[in-house]
């Protein structure tokens, strides 16, 4: 009798797993997206809820991001530390709904770094996985524009939904340390950005490479937080100038940031970044070589006509591939400002 | 006294660690500069590393209390200013002191905190083809500069090249368009005429210009590098 019960449970469960799947998938992302949200919402108490919540137009909370610890850059929401554990889970499976999976990988893989960075720290209680905030803004809706924040040391995600776009910028990745083991595996939570640019410029030929590479120290991130919507005179190696394989590669290069927001989001902004390839800059300043397995300790650029990428090791901490702020941006529509005008 | 230890191993622990996540012994100073027909705009940005910041504290809170003062900011903001120059077509031009906004001292010792200036300076009439040169040489044993040219907001203004020393303390930056000579201050029936008068002229120079061998522009500095920015 037990064994037809648990059958027969396990039956039902699985008909469950698969009418629920089904389900899923034949929302679209956008709607998957809201549904996570507004569950994440019921498992608030009232105070939460005002906590977490802003108006869509909020200007403070929008550009209240950065790449340094919540201890230092106050933000806005709720912090994650302070969630129980279903809301916890319910929080991040809203994060993950609106993110790939190689996306939302990267951005567990930043955070686990940080938890690193306070085991290495003596337990430094200004980092670790509790201080990383979320916070709505509007109402999540599968037609109006809304928008999720997510983020905390080195991770700002700014994502606009805009019925069925979805837009990443501005967004904010970093690592500290960029290279670290847990149980046995190495990982290097910006790593392809590193290891593809590096390959991209081994690409170039000689007369290539003299106008990719810059002869000036870049110290910094030119367009990091609190320098929205302005577009500098971009310089470098012109993507028209490069060969179908070499675009190719920065295209793949690109997709590294444009890839972390869910697929059919970035499939449409990977098809307006390449319909602007062609005025697409590439710019190096720095080392252009690696230690094996060690990421990059150069500056580079990609700007073009709606992006900015910069990949901009730190010297902090002493070890410059060790420590990298990374910034994406599209100053003609940061925080969707573009759809969300129409 | 265990008080007082306690105390001053949290401030050795506090410096520790925001030095281990922060900017640390250099003064970051990003300028990002915006071109206009008759005008030049610079937003300067300046961000102490936390190793740094006694030394640029020291030459902005003179009074040493510990706060730094509306005239304090004011005094320091013009001392900046006289460590920066900037000439157009060779000629120096006087830039002027927007407006100064200083995070608080407490912010700025945790790497945390920033200066922001802004400034700006007339561009003298003259030609089609500009030439913008800055230089940064405030506190520039601890200095780490950037420098960068906003594309221009006036579609009739265009960059054609940008140069930088290493240290992009230097700036020089080539553009066009934004040179363009007023209209007559006052416009009548003798414009038309001496319209074709101008005309007439400029087709004179331009035999004489091919005929003979004009004298180039020097097109390089000493320790700058070409860069062309499309």
């Amino acid at each position: 009798m037990r064994t037809w019960w648990t059958r027969t449970a396990r039956g039902v469960g699985a008909v469950a797993v698969m009418w629920v799947s089904a389900n899923a998938m034949a929302q679209t992302p956008t709607a998957r997206i809201v549904s996570a949200a507004n569950a994440f919402l019921s498992t608030l108490d009232q105070k939460q809820r005002a906590s977490v919540l802003f108006a869509f137009d909020d200007e403070q909370q929008r550009a209240l991001w950065s790449n340094l610890p919540v201890a230092m850059v106050r933000r806005g929401g709720l912090r994650v530390g302070e969630l129980s554990p279903t809301q916890r889970s319910a929080a991040l499976a809203l994060v993950s709904s609106a993110l790939s999976p190689r996306g939302f990988e990267k951005v567990q893989q930043i955070i686990e770094g940080d938890e690193v960075l306070k085991t290495n720290e003596g337990n430094n209680p200004m980092f670790g996985k509790d201080l990383y905030y979320i916070s709505i803004l509007g109402t999540p809706s599968a037609t109006a524009a809304w928008m999720l924040q997510f983020g905390g040391h080195h991770l700002a995600l700014n994502i606009t939904i805009a019925g069925e776009q979805g837009i990443l910028t501005p967004t904010l990745t970093g690592a500290q340390p960029a290279l670290y083991t847990v149980k046995g595996k190495t990982v290097r939570p910006l790593g392809q950005e590193s290891d593809r640019a590096l390959a991209l410029l081994s690409a170039l030929d000689e007369t290539q490479r003299r106008q990719a590479v810059l002869p000036y120290r870049v110290a910094d991130l030119v367009l990091g937080p609190g320098q929205d919507g302005q577009t500098i005179q971009p310089e470098g190696l012109k993507a028209s100038a490069m060969n179908d394989q070499q675009r190719a590669m920065l295209l793949d290069l690109i997709s590294q940031w444009s890839g972390i927001v869910h697929e059919s989001a970035a499939a449409a902004r990977m098809a307006e970044i390449k319909a602007g390839l062609g005025e697409t800059w590439f710019a190096w300043s720095g080392p252009t070589t690696a230690m094996p397995g060690r990421n990059i300790t150069a500056y580079y650029r990609i700007q073009g006509p709606n992006l900015v990428i910069e990949y901009a090791p730190q010297r902090l901490g002493g070890d410059l591939s060790l420590h990298v702020h990374t910034m994406y941006r599209d100053p003609t529509n940061d925080y969707g400002r573009k759809v969300a005008a129409r | 006294m265990r008080t007082r230890l306690v105390a001053a191993v949290a401030v050795v622990h506090a410096i520790a660690t925001t030095a281990f996540a922060h900017r640390l012994d250099e003064y970051l100073q990003a300028t990002i500069i915006s071109v206009e027909k008759d005008r030049i705009h610079a937003q300067i940005r300046l961000t102490p590393g936390v190793a740094v910041f006694p030394i640029v504290l020291a030459g902005i809170d003179r009074d040493a209390d510990g706060v730094i003062s509306g005239a304090e900011q004011h005094a320091y903001a013009e001392r900046v200013l006289r460590d920066l120059s900037l000439t157009i077509d060779g000629e120096p031009a006087r830039l002027r002191l927007v407006s100064s906004r200083a995070a608080s001292v407490e912010q700025m010792r945790e790497g945390d905190g920033d200066i922001q200036l802004e400034v700006d300076a007339d561009v003298p009439q003259g030609g089609g083809s500009r030439r913008l040169r800055f230089e940064n040489r405030h506190q520039n044993r601890i200095a780490a500069y950037l420098v960068n040219c906003l594309v221009p907001r006036d579609p009739a203004i265009h960059v054609t090249a940008q140069r930088r020393n290493y240290e992009q303390s230097v700036y020089e930056l080539d553009y066009v368009g934004g040179g363009d000579r007023p209209g007559p201050p006052f416009p009548g029936p003798w414009a038309g005429v001496m319209g074709w008068l101008g005309a007439a002229a400029l087709l004179l120079f331009a035999r004489i210009g091919l005929s003979g061998s004009a004298t180039p522009r020097p097109v390089r500095r000493a320790g700058l590098r070409h860069r062309c920015g499309g």
